[in-house]
């Protein structure tokens, strides 16, 4: 149990939890075809924003996250509305281009600490086990010691946080709202004639991505102590895209997919680093070149759930003659 | 119904329009003819609000809809069936056409997708199968439904014709006719000449960025110019 318990598995399963975050915020502006590169940025920017806040003003965590994605939203209302009447390509550029302003931008303020970065940023797990030793579990409860129970309550919270992103970007895409985005993804002109104001719709898509991108900086800064520049560099940009693209970016699952794989496969690869790279690129080729949709897209979720579906029908009409039978 | 003072637009430095005059009666079937590259196309996108025009006048109903965003446009009343139909591949034939009632929140989207099911009969059998696997003239059937769940007024049909066979050709200019008997006002587009001027009231023949000849549909047929010009020469009439 201590040896699963490790706080370095636990905190790959933050990363996981915030990873997959970051996945959804990418899905949420690739949902309308909109190829964004600037969600580091926005992470960027909600990480620094709730350390900031937390840091020196002392607002609480749980008000400093939200706050996070507020402020990458409130960023993303002043880039959004020139970049996302660009197409394609020329928006990744641009929104590139913005990562790359607001790395820089950190690296020479003075209140982010340039290229030191923050740190001693007040930590979930640290608050939640100073909350329990006031509760009186500062021993811990069982064979818990305190430190994991906290990890172990962060990663819950973590994971309603996560569920309830899984859950709203499930109910968008069948809504009114994802019926306009999946049309706008599809053929733009072809919405725009059917009645559709697709510029509302690219800067509605383009300001949730920014929002979930700037909630998981948040957490993410709450949970390493530690955040500078370099974190949010292109390098991140780019690890978020391929999340999408290992993953698929049609169905939500797709980018979650990706997000876990990418997260874990570096931590399996561990014993392997020298050739690390070396995998990771070319999984990527592979991919490219015999699945380019990535590894989830409707079709395969339609056969998973027909086969599920068909199971547990199996199973009900198997159980179904079983008490006539005993009668 | 429509009318169009003297519009101008192009793309960048491009003028594709050289200021154009267009009169859309209600009730009528008006056809803009004319070669490729004259400006149709554009003169539709424009109406639409797909292009901002750079100079010149749009009112439709009596009210300046130059420059409009084209969710407004098609909430005037105005429904576009694009060129090359612009039909969404990964939607169903039911989501494609309830894409067309987007803007529409009444009781009766139902009795209108059933309408247009009873028109095009081939759309209710495929009903459940994606946009992308029709063949081009039920592809064009299911872009003139799309638009036609918008209730427009004014329908604007951007070459119908285009790339489908000699029989579903003579369907859609029937059914056109048809759309046309039941109240709503079109404007077509046309390269198919003969078929165009055969169901239009009205015609005009554009030519690089100009329009160089209007008339009653049924007098520019014998017109000479437009024999030479569209129809195979004069001796073929």
């Amino acid at each position: 149990m201590d040896s699963l318990l490790n706080p370095y598995y636990l905190q790959i399963v933050m990363f996981v939890m915030i990873n997959a975050m970051l996945g959804i915020s990418i899905y949420l502006t690739l949902a309308t075809g909109q190829l964004s590169l600037g969600n580091a940025g926005f992470m960027s920017v909600g990480a620094y924003t709730s350390a900031l806040l937390t840091l020196k003003v002392g607002v609480p965590i749980f008000l400093a996250v939200p706050a996070g994605g507020i402020a990458a939203c409130l960023l993303a209302a002043v880039i959004g509305v020139p970049t996302t009447r660009m197409q394609g390509l020329y928006l990744a550029i641009a929104t590139l281009g913005f990562g790359e302003v607001v790395r820089v931008v950190a690296l020479n303020l003075k209140v982010t600490n340039g290229a030191l970065g923050l740190s001693g940023i007040p930590s979930m797990s640290v608050m939640t086990g100073k909350g329990l030793s006031e509760l009186g579990l500062g021993s811990g409860v069982g064979i818990l010691s305190a430190q994991q129970l906290s990890n172990i309550i962060v990663i819950v919270v973590l994971a309603l946080m996560l569920a309830c992103l899984v859950f709203f970007a499930l109910r968008l895409s069948k809504s009114r709202m994802g019926r306009a985005f999946a049309a706008i993804k599809a053929d733009e002109q072809a919405a725009e004639v059917s009645g559709i104001n697709t510029t509302y719709y690219k800067l509605v898509a383009f300001f949730m991505g920014a929002f979930v991108a700037g909630l998981a900086g948040a957490l993410a800064a709450h949970i390493t102590f530690y955040i500078g520049p370099q974190d949010f560099s292109y390098h991140k940009a780019v690890e978020i895209l391929l999340f999408a693209v290992l993953g698929g970016s049609n169905v939500v699952w797709g980018p979650l997919l990706g997000s876990f794989i990418l997260t874990l496969l570096p931590e399996v690869l561990r014993p392997v680093a020298e050739f690390r790279e070396m995998i990771y690129g070319a999984i990527l080729v592979i991919m490219m070149t015999f699945r380019p949709e990535g590894l989830l897209k409707e079709g395969t979720i339609r056969f998973l759930w027909a086969k599920f579906n068909w199971r547990a029908k199996a199973e009900d009409d198997n159980s179904q003659p079983e008490p006539e039978g005993g009668r | 119904m429509l009318e169009i003072k003297q519009m101008a637009a192009g793309y960048g430095n491009i003028t594709a329009l050289k200021g154009i005059d267009l009169f859309i009666p209600q009730g009528s079937i008006v056809s803009l003819i004319g070669a490729n590259g004259a400006g149709k196309t554009t003169t539709m996108k424009t109406i639409m609000g797909l292009i901002k025009p750079n100079s010149g006048q749009v009112t439709f109903e009596g009210k300046d809809i130059t420059g409009l965003a084209p969710y407004k446009i098609v909430s005037q009343g105005i429904s576009l069936v694009p060129e090359g139909r612009s039909i969404l591949a990964g939607m169903t034939v039911l989501e494609n056409l309830e894409m067309g009632a987007y803007q529409r929140n009444d009781s009766n989207i139902q009795v209108d997708i059933h309408k247009i099911f009873k028109r095009f009969p081939i759309l209710e059998e495929r009903k459940q199968q994606f946009g992308g696997t029709l063949s081009g003239g039920q592809q064009q059937m299911l872009a003139m439904g799309r638009a036609l769940m918008a209730r427009p007024k004014l329908l604007l049909l951007d070459e119908p014709s285009m790339g489908l066979a000699p029989l579903v050709v003579a369907d859609i200019f029937k059914v056109i006719q048809e759309i046309n008997g039941e109240g709503t006002t079109v404007l077509l587009v046309e390269q198919n000449v003969r078929q165009a001027l055969k169901v239009a009231h009205y015609a005009y023949v554009m030519e690089t960025g100009r329009i160089v000849l209007e008339g009653k549909a049924a007098d520019l047929v014998h017109d000479p110019k437009i024999m030479d010009a569209y129809l195979g020469g004069s001796r073929a009439g």
